[in-house]
């Protein structure tokens, strides 16, 4: 790194009389040596925490030594409240962060930014060493895992009650899934108190018999900050669980061993919730369907019961003679009968009306009126001829008003002479 | 098949119970082998529940509660260092 103008002038400036530095000048210079040095911007260091310090400041002050140095580091509260540890004395720990020199002290010292347990291997050494005991244990098993509840009443929710994941819990419980009732849990969620906080809270739901299925959720962060969900007793705790259990820790690619423990792994704490729970979003939709099957099916059922019923009507009239048209023919028969009486009545009453008249023109009362009269054998044969009448037969005269018996005289011969 | 229920009923009834019992009338109908007076019943029965499952979800609003134990842990982490994860 080329030295700044004015301080290389006071370094190559030869001069018999040493220049005299002040002290700021001196750790400055130190400063900007150390921060220009890439490796020291980057740095691994194990050691020993000798008389680590937790002033109200929240930071932690401490020295890291080994059996023949030391060096000061500090904790800034932030990085602090995501580690998996907590710096005591004694404590054998792996430290990253860089290395800068404090002008004010004339020190310089390990600004941390991450620490962890040394002596278990790193992190990811360790998270494979547990997912391995875990797994061989049957933990982590497809065989173990419950189906979700598909309509849950009470859903637990293990995460922290302050940020964005119990927010968003809450809005993909309002979009998706308003009948239901979320149950928080408060835990927190990072730092190496947060593994028993977890457990404890997950516990606490457990002991709710109303609860139906839990979500133990947490938001993205480095691998420290998520390392409480790769703590053993929180596996255990989730695999202890009387229901199912869906875990979203992380973001997707995040896979905690919690995730594997669960019962239903999502990737985020969204998807947690969104998976949780059925999206009634589209019931509206999937009721009235239902209820237009139920018209359908209901107005099918009339119209088949309508057509069986004219399909019965056609049989029975199949069946049956027709009595209509044999009525009909009946009735014709009868008109026609009825026609044909009254015509002939007619014409025979005519008929006996012309008969009377000639019976009266040809009575023969009227004739005997005149003075004609009728002369009869006791038989009844009426005498048109002399010679019906034999000499001393009896002979009945019939008037007009009476008969008259007489006995036959004699016999002549033709009209003619009776007229004479 | 369960009897009819009566509309009172209904506000009691899980909603996906509501749904379920219209899912099976619906099916009890379109299987069309009950008696055609049974159908015309069972069909008012279906727009019941109907009607009941969406003012259930009309209405519906998310209920939260909380566990009362565990408060201080929160409070503690909510002021201190728990940045906005």
């Amino acid at each position: 790194m080329p030295p700044l103008p004015d301080q290389a002038k006071l370094w190559e400036t030869p001069s018999p009389a040493p220049r005299i530095l002040r002290v700021s000048d001196l750790n400055r210079r130190v400063r900007v040596l150390l921060d220009g040095d890439p490796a020291l911007a980057d740095v691994w260091v194990e050691g020993e925490v000798s008389q680590p310090s937790y002033p109200p400041s929240g930071h932690c002050f401490f020295t890291l030594k080994d059996a023949a140095s030391q060096v000061k580091a500090v904790l800034f509260r932030e990085e602090l409240a995501r580690a998996t540890v907590r710096p005591e004395h004694g404590m054998q720990v792996i430290c990253h962060g860089k290395v800068r020199a404090y002008e004010p002290q004339g020190t310089y010292q390990v600004y941390v930014e991450s620490i962890t347990p040394a002596g278990a291997g790193d992190l990811h050494q360790q998270y494979e060493a547990l997912r391995a005991r875990l797994a061989a244990e049957g933990l982590f098993e497809e065989g173990r895992k419950r189906p979700l509840p598909r309509w849950p009443r009470r859903i637990g929710v293990v995460t922290s009650p302050v940020g964005a994941v119990w927010r968003d819990i809450g809005n993909v419980m309002r979009r998706r899934y308003p009948i239901g009732e979320l149950v928080l849990s408060p835990t927190i969620v990072q730092g190496a108190t947060a593994a028993g906080a977890i457990v404890r809270a997950l516990h606490r739901l457990y002991a709710d018999d109303g609860i139906d299925l839990v979500i133990l959720a947490r938001g993205g962060g480095s691998l420290e900050d998520l390392w409480s969900f790769n703590d053993e007793r929180v596996v255990r705790a989730v695999v202890e669980s009387p229901v199912p259990v869906v875990v979203g820790v992380g973001h997707e690619s995040d896979v905690t061993l919690a995730d594997f423990a669960a019962d239903l792994r999502a990737p985020t704490p969204s998807a947690a919730a969104e998976q949780a729970v059925p999206d009634l979003s589209a019931f509206p939709a999937i009721l009235d369907r239902l209820r237009d099957r139920a018209s359908a099916a209901l107005i099918g059922r009339l119209t088949d019961r309508r057509s069986y019923l004219a399909q019965e009507a056609r049989a029975l009239a199949r069946l049956l003679p027709d009595t209509g048209a044999a009525r009909q023919r009946a009735a014709e028969l009868v008109d026609r009968g009825h026609r044909a009486l009254a015509s002939r009545t007619a014409r025979e009453q005519a008929a006996l009306a012309g008969l009377g008249e000639a019976l009266r023109a040809l009575s023969p009362a009227a004739t005997l009126e005149r003075g004609y009269a009728v002369a009869r054998l006791l038989d009844g044969t009426i005498v048109r001829d002399p010679a019906q009448a034999r000499i001393g037969e009896p002979l009945e005269v019939v008037v007009a008003r009476g008969r008259v018996a007489t006995r036959v005289e004699g016999t002549a011969g033709a009209q003619e002479e009776l007229l004479r | 098949m369960s009897d009819p229920a009566k509309p009172e009923d209904f506000a009691n009834r899980p909603f996906d119970e509501l749904v379920a019992e219209l899912q099976r009338i619906v099916q009890a109908l379109e299987a069309g082998n009950l008696p055609l007076e049974e159908s015309i019943a069972r069909y008012r029965e279906a727009l019941r529940l109907h009607a009941a499952a969406e003012g259930r979800l009309r209405d519906a609003e998310l209920t939260i509660s909380q566990l009362g134990r565990g408060l201080d842990e929160a409070a503690a982490e909510a002021s201190s260092a728990d940045p906005e994860v």
